[in-house]
């Protein structure tokens, strides 16, 4: 493991992720503004301006033109930067879709924000998760350092040969995106060595090349293009974890980790304090850092409760999954997101866990809780409560899946 | 040490106009803390919608002996449950903070806690300020940073020394946050071109802060109470809210503290055309029983297109916001006393700020 000297300095999530383009030399980025995505364009226009980013800055004229954009780049052999926020993201669907089937490794902020209407800014996770089922590779990250960390990751992931698929990384807006923490920058050599340049091979569209991505088909084209697709995420996997393996050698220091922030090395989820718990939450995001407050405060009062974070949502890890809540009483797993007709009604999250859970011989027990709407807060005394539901479901018969964390209107 | 031991500075100042430069004194307190060896972090108060002129919006520093990680679990929050320090970067301000739609006009210093500190950028006398400034039942620390506002647009940073007094006032009042040895270290390590004088601004502000003890109850009353949100069983279905009703406004939202710029009407001069009642986006004429518009400076946000329509020269003029104490409608003003009104305006309209004139409107 190299020790080297790294640069600290204040960022806040979005402008981690342009300084990650930037030690990652991208070569083309499209923007168009959306509260909270805006400050990723504006600080990577800075950067250009500035003379510390060579790159291509194309202001489109809306979201799909903006995805269509880095999707052309990106298959014509540029590394890309591209991101948006809540309804953008949706204004860029059909763009965003063909990304991932022309395998395209664009890397996409997303600074989560609520759907309208009501026109809101706050985060929710249902814009992101929007693409859950067409073969993007998902990740959520939880400080400015994972950010920068992560978006340099996504880069030689999604790139990789034996994988050459989008990537989202999406940030809390406000809580991620609007707030600023110390992140250390490292060596631009050493990014050098950690990640090789982009090279679609003979995939790349190019006049000594000539191939043509994206042709009309019958119907007997279509499920092996999707058997494909669907091998490349299985391959992900493991090029996640060669990639996080190497960035550590590279670095020294695990992804996401500072000199105040450690955790386990397991790229896909951050585990904390599971070993002995009873009641274990799970959640994506900003969310983990009032819950490990919470879970500190409970276990001063004999409540034994821990946290799953979950990192990596495509590939979804259902092997950690199972792995680290197989000996829990009760999950509880709170949802930034909401599936309305879904099965209990609960959250996205949930039916992920619960159906990771399934084959076990002995099951814990799964909770939903749907809060922090809409940019409404979890607070460390909302997941003290989540905590004592679950310590009182412990021991009844399951009668209630589903919570709203502190709505107005239910009692709470 | 947990998390009744963190501090917190609030940044409160006009969007856009102040972003950058509210952006940048707290990130220098964030790295001055930590070289102090606390952990910081900083924050903006995300649903303010800085990026629209004016707007009341607010930026948080959070200080504590405790580490990163647990400092980002306590403060990863809307806005924090109390703040240690203002800094008010816009004297104006001190009339109300309405930042959130539908929470109403707050007071400035809503959220300070005992022995805390204020310090606004002002050139007000210290007695005048008292007058403007909402009354706490603690003892708090008032104080006057003598300097004029700071303005400049959304991604520019007027660099003219307001962060480094900014810097050195904080560091009078709660030196356990930052002290002013960090505040110069700080400077002189991050700073390189102009350093005498930023040092020279730190030392300013540091020795020349005019400070007052506010005892409780001094100062004006300020009564603020969060409204009442409605259940998901009361509201109405479909994202739907029901019309003000006719000739009312909306109480909990009103704007009026966005305004940096307010219309002054001479009704002496009007020729009760009505364009301005026309044009209002925000609707805050009302028309009186003899035919002139009253304005309702509450809901006035200050975009100037009044003044614009307005086709009698000098009718209604534009004036800075800092020159008027409160929001009392002009119209019952002139009708008591038609000499003294003649006055509030001309005082009013002492410094006017040269407006361009959009062609084809008015005038
Ligand atoms: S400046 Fe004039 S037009 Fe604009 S909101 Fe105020 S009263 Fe209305
Ligand atoms: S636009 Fe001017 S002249 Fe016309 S009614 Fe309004 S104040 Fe009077």
């Amino acid at each position: 493991m190299t020790q080297v000297a790294e640069k600290e300095i204040l960022l806040n999530g979005t402008q981690a992720v342009a300084y990650a383009a930037m030690y990652a030399d991208v070569d083309v980025t499209a923007a168009y503004p959306i509260r909270p995505y805006t400050e990723v364009m504006d600080t990577i226009s800075k950067l250009i301006a500035d003379g510390q980013l060579d790159a291509e800055f194309i202001i489109a004229e809306g979201e799909h033109g903006q995805f269509e954009i880095v999707k052309h780049a990106s298959l014509v052999g540029a590394r890309t930067l591209v991101g948006t926020s809540g309804v953008g993201w949706l204004y860029a669907m059909e763009a965003i879709v063909v990304t991932a089937t022309d395998r395209a490794p664009v890397v996409a902020v997303i600074g989560n924000r609520a759907l309208d209407d009501p026109g809101a800014y706050g985060v929710e996770h249902n814009d992101a998760l929007m693409v859950r089922d067409v073969g993007w590779l998902l990740v959520w990250v939880d400080t400015a350092q994972e950010a920068f960390d992560t978006a340099l990751l996504a880069y030689r992931i999604g790139e990789d040969p034996r994988v050459l698929i989008p990537v989202g990384v999406s940030m809390d807006g406000g809580f991620l995106t609007h707030s600023e923490q110390i992140v250390r920058l490292p060596d631009r050599e050493l990014v050098k060595s950690f990640l090789p340049p982009y090279d679609r091979g003979k995939l790349r569209v190019h006049p000594d090349n000539p191939i043509s991505v994206a042709p009309q088909v019958n119907e007997d084209w279509v499920t092996e293009i999707r058997r494909q697709h669907d091998e490349g995420m299985e391959r992900a996997r493991e090029v996640i974890k060669e990639a996080y393996e190497s960035f550590k050698k590279t670095f020294g220091r695990y992804p996401g980790t500072t000199r105040d922030i450690t955790m386990p090395e397991n790229p896909f989820v951050e585990p904390y304090m599971v070993e002995d718990a009873d009641v274990i939450l799970v959640g994506m995001g900003t969310v983990s850092k009032p819950m490990k407050v919470a879970i500190k405060n409970m276990r001063e009062k004999g409540v034994k409760a821990g946290m799953l974070r979950i990192r990596w949502f495509r590939p979804f890890p259902a092997e950690d999954v199972m792995k680290y809540l197989a000996n829990a009483k009760v999950v509880c797993v709170v949802d930034r997101d909401y599936s309305l007709g879904s099965p209990f009604r609960g959250g996205v999250v949930y039916h992920e866990v619960r159906s990771s859970l399934y084959d076990l011989d002995e099951r814990p027990k799964v909770l939903s809780f749907i809060g922090g709407l809409g940019g409404r807060e979890i607070t460390i005394q909302d997941v003290e409560k989540i905590i004592k539901i679950g310590v009182e479901q412990r021991d009844t018969p399951l009668t209630r899946h589903t919570y709203w964390v502190n709505v107005r209107g239910d009692p709470w | 040490m947990g998390e009744e031991d963190v501090k917190y500075v609030e940044i409160t100042y006009r969007g856009i106009f102040q972003k950058r430069l509210a952006k940048y004194v707290a990130e220098g307190l964030v790295y001055m803390a930590r070289d102090m060896g606390k952990s910081a972090v900083s924050f903006g108060r995300y649903g303010d919608s800085p990026e629209r002129n004016g707007v009341p919006a607010k930026y948080y520093v959070a200080v504590g002996n405790v580490s990163e990680e647990d400092l980002i679990g306590y403060s990863t929050r809307v806005e924090p449950e109390y703040v240690d320090v203002i800094a008010v970067l816009d004297d104006t301000l001190l009339k109300g903070v309405e930042s959130w739609a539908w929470q109403g006009v707050q007071p400035i210093n809503l959220k300070l806690r005992k022995d805390g500190a204020m310090i606004v950028t002002s050139r007000k006398p210290m007695e005048e300020m008292v007058k403007l400034t909402p009354s706490k039942d603690f003892q708090w620390t008032l104080g006057k940073l003598n300097w004029d506002r700071s303005f400049s647009g959304l991604w520019a940073f007027n660099d003219d020394t307001t962060m480094e007094r900014v810097w050195g006032a904080i560091a009078k009042v709660r030196p356990d946050i930052v002290d002013i040895q960090h505040v110069v270290s700080y400077v002189k390590s991050h700073k390189k071109d102009k350093l005498n004088e930023r040092l020279k601004a730190v030392e300013e502000a540091y020795e020349g802060l005019v400070i007052k003890t506010m005892n409780p109850g001094e100062g004006v009353e300020f009564k603020y109470a969060p409204p009442r949100l409605l259940t998901w069983q009361e509201m109405m279905e479909g994202t739907a809210i029901p019309a003000v009703p006719r000739g009312g406004r909306n109480e909990q939202f009103k704007r009026g503290t966005t305004k940096t710029e307010r219309p002054t009407v001479d009704f002496d001069a009007c020729i009760k055309c009505d364009l301005c009642w026309v044009y209002c986006p925000d609707e805050c004429f009302d028309k009186t029983p003899d035919g002139y518009y009253d304005i309702a400076y509450d809901y006035c946000v200050g975009c100037g297109i009044c003044a614009e329509v307005c086709p009698v020269k000098n009718c209604i003029v534009m004036v800075d916001e800092k020159r008027l104490p409160d929001y009392t409608r002009p119209y019952g003003m002139w009708k008591a006393n038609k000499v003294e009104y003649k006055k509030w305006l001309q005082n009013a309209r002492a410094e006017v700020r040269e407006r361009p004139i959009v062609p084809g409107l008015g005038r």
